[in-house]
């Protein structure tokens, strides 16, 4: 993952408030059409860093959402794919799964699928990693292939989810093999990358309500703020939310980029439980309450933790990476 | 001097010198950990590493500070020096540098690189600890010096020091009426007790000074300055000292592989994630420092960081070394139990975790003072 076009710290800048402004006032097809006038697509391609990182922190921290994260998770597949596939929704493994699974497994003629697509684009055909004998590939599905599509409720409406399910689904392979397999890693690590940024925004946004609150909460003559016990909480959401955001920004250089990507959604996902419990408790009564935005950036954070992987789940992940390597990855050097 | 160039140049001399930098495991005593170090200080020197990093002016060869960073990870990573007491230099070496006497800095200071001399640190008094700022020694003025009188406590090496960086009341009430002096050892007055703890090493020490007398020049910075100076040590303590500590970690944590099965792989997932984070996010404050950035409050994040990620490795550890830590006699246990001992302290040593989480809240955060 090395950046093909290096931009400078002020056209980094303007790019974030850009793109921070078209989220702050866009949401859904509106924001598709005008992050295509942009040329998101085209800064993807050059400059993946800087572009990832500045939109999915702005849709953290706005909450809107748009079809981005399938260009982000079809940017690895492009050489091997024809054209016609490009315009493919990406299925994720859903959550409850283990983090090292697929999207379905089976025979070729008889797959059971069952997995998510966050921000699908209009077109019904799916692009799925599943393990067919045993042997991941990569198939094409569509509503042809005798899959269900649901509109994903769930603890965050708004996040526009689907889920993409079928029993005994006939498999059109689109590529097997190795390739399948290092498409597979780099299309993870891709979309890990860019839902960590997406949580740190809301965990962002998170701590920011709960720091205006205990500014201004007045309880026995003093604003909470000042009272130790609140403090610290507030203090801990951001030390796990700088320790996240460091492990992001230091997985682009690492030389094992699919441990630095499971490393990063790990640390998200846990600077995500860790905010939603802190902040929630610094909010309290009003927090609680569905007039205070608080619980869309908590709902936010807490399902996106739970894609690709969660903080409960990855952990053992990497333990058992690092075990198999027989030696202590540094990652990064000076 | 390239970083690149200085890790594969330090890495070839390792390899080099080879068995005779490994510190033997049966005399697990500060004095043998000291006489070792003395021994790998003096090699490095001789060899040119040590001194990359510092100033010519002082003895050193220059070059970005960074290279200093990598040396100590570079042999803390293999255990050939112990990250405690590789870290003296490190704490009190750039205030010296920076507040003492041109003159009298370039006499020690390249005593201190080879090794000949180690520097102790009198900060925290018996009722002086998180609240530094309330401290009682006093340095008195008389003819043309000083007279320090009081009570240091945690001064780590002060029964092996030549010198001690001593803060003294020189002023008023509160952090503004300090000041900072460098004190020999040897000065009549100066009596270090070493403290027995849980740890099992006689590292730290309770010092008194009665009637000891400082020359003039022995003043760091200018006085009543004595707050800068501390702050100035304090925040060298985030930078390679951190880094070094961080790989040490690594070093101990690698060690634990081996007894890992595949029912300790989330735990040690763990483990490895909070030192990661640590890591990533100390690269950045590394980053800065060559450009003569401090670190600031920011760096209380790695405090807290770093001292989290420690008890994890060791608490680690004592679940995958089963029963070791608790009952086993044998050296190599007892190096276990230390460092695990040792790392109960991570979290108070160098500003608690209290005080740091205080600072990310009031300077990071915004909140309103603590009452």
């Amino acid at each position: 993952m090395t950046e093909a076009h290096t931009i400078d710290a002020a056209e980094r800048l303007l790019m974030a408030t850009t793109l921070r402004g078209l989220a702050e006032e866009l949401d859904g097809t509106e924001l598709n059409q005008a992050l295509d006038e942009f040329g998101f697509a085209d800064l993807l391609a050059e400059a993946p860093r800087d572009a990832v990182s500045a939109l999915f922190t702005a849709l953290g921290r706005t909450g809107s959402m748009s079809t981005s994260l399938q260009d982000v998770l079809l940017q690895p597949l492009a050489e091997h794919l024809p054209m016609a596939a490009m315009e493919c929704n990406v299925v994720l493994p859903g959550p409850g799964i283990s983090a090292a699974a697929y999207v379905g497994a089976g025979e070729r003629e008889l797959l059971a699928v069952r997995g998510l697509v966050i921000g699908a684009r209009p077109a019904p055909t799916y692009l799925a990693p599943v393990a067919i004998s045993g042997e991941l590939a990569w198939i094409g599905l569509q509503e042809s292939s005798g899959i269900s599509i649901r509109r994903v409720g769930g603890l965050d409406p708004a996040l526009a989810m689907t889920e993409i399910t079928g029993v005994d689904v006939a498999a059109d392979v689109i590529v097997a093999g190795k390739w399948a397999v290092a498409a597979w890693d780099a299309v993870a690590t891709a979309g890990r990358l860019a839902l960590g940024y997406q949580i740190l925004g809301a965990v962002g946004q998170m701590i920011d309500l709960a720091v205006d609150h205990a500014r201004s909460r007045v309880q026995f003559g003093r604003p909470i703020g000042s009272f130790q016990a609140v403090r610290n909480r507030l203090a801990d959401a951001h030390v796990a939310r700088e320790g996240a955001a460091a492990a992001l920004a230091s997985a682009w250089d690492a030389d094992d980029a699919v441990l630095a990507g499971l490393l990063a959604k790990s640390l998200a996902g846990r600077a995500a439980r860790i905010a939603a419990t802190q902040c929630q408790q610094v909010l309290a009564g009003i927090g609680f309450t569905a007039e205070h935005p608080f619980h869309r950036f908590l709902a936010r954070a807490l399902v996106l933790d739970s894609v690709l992987g969660s903080a409960a789940e990855l952990p053992a992940v990497i333990g058992a990476r690092v075990i198999s390597a027989g030696s202590v990855p540094r990652l990064v050097d000076l | 001097m390239e970083v690149r160039e200085f890790r594969a140049g330090v890495q070839a001399w390792i390899d080099e010198v080879g068995e005779s930098l490994v510190p033997a495991i049966e005399d697990q005593s500060v004095e043998a950990q000291l006489n070792h170090q003395r021994r790998v200080q003096r090699l490095l020197f001789d060899a040119g590493w040590m001194r990359w990093g510092w100033p010519t002016r002082i003895g050193g060869l220059g070059g970005s500070p960074i290279l200093r960073a990598v040396l100590g990870e570079e042999l803390t990573s293999r255990a050939l020096v112990h990250t405690t007491s590789w870290s003296m230099h490190e704490v009190l070496g750039p205030a010296v540098a920076e507040f003492g006497r041109p003159d009298l800095v370039e006499d020690i200071f390249p005593l201190l690189l080879r090794g000949e001399e180690f520097w102790c640190q009198g900060f925290s008094e018996p009722d002086a600890g998180s609240d530094l700022g309330s401290m009682r020694t006093t340095a008195r003025p008389r003819s043309d010096g000083w007279v320090i009188n009081g009570e240091k406590l945690w001064t780590s090496w002060a029964h092996h020091a030549t010198r001690c960086v001593v803060l003294a009341r020189t002023g008023g009430p509160g952090s503004r009426g300090i000041s900072a002096f460098l004190v020999d050892m040897d000065t009549p007055g100066v009596t270090a007790s070493p403290l027995e703890t849980m740890a099992g090493v006689d590292e730290f020490c309770s010092t008194s000074f009665v009637d000891v007398e400082v020359p003039a020049e022995r003043l760091l910075d200018e006085l009543d300055a004595g707050w800068r100076v501390a702050q100035f040590i304090l925040s060298c303590e985030r930078g390679p000292i951190f880094w070094q500590r961080g790989a040490w970690l690594a070093h101990h944590l690698g060690l634990l592989l081996d007894p890992a099965d595949e029912e300790a792989s989330s735990a040690l997932g763990e483990a490895y994630q909070l030192l990661w984070a640590f890591r990533a996010t100390s690269k950045s404050t590394q980053d800065r420092i060559p450009a003569g950035d401090l670190p600031g409050p920011e760096a209380s994040v790695d405090k807290i960081m770093i001292a989290a990620a420690d008890q994890a490795v060791f608490d680690l550890a004592r679940d995958l070394l089963r029963g070791d830590m608790e009952t086993d006699d044998s050296a190599r246990s007892q190096a276990w139990r230390r460092e695990w001992a040792y790392s109960r302290a991570a979290t108070i040593y160098g500003g608690t975790s209290e005080i740091q989480k205080d600072i990310v809240a009031s300077r990071l955060l915004g909140l309103p003072r603590s009452a």
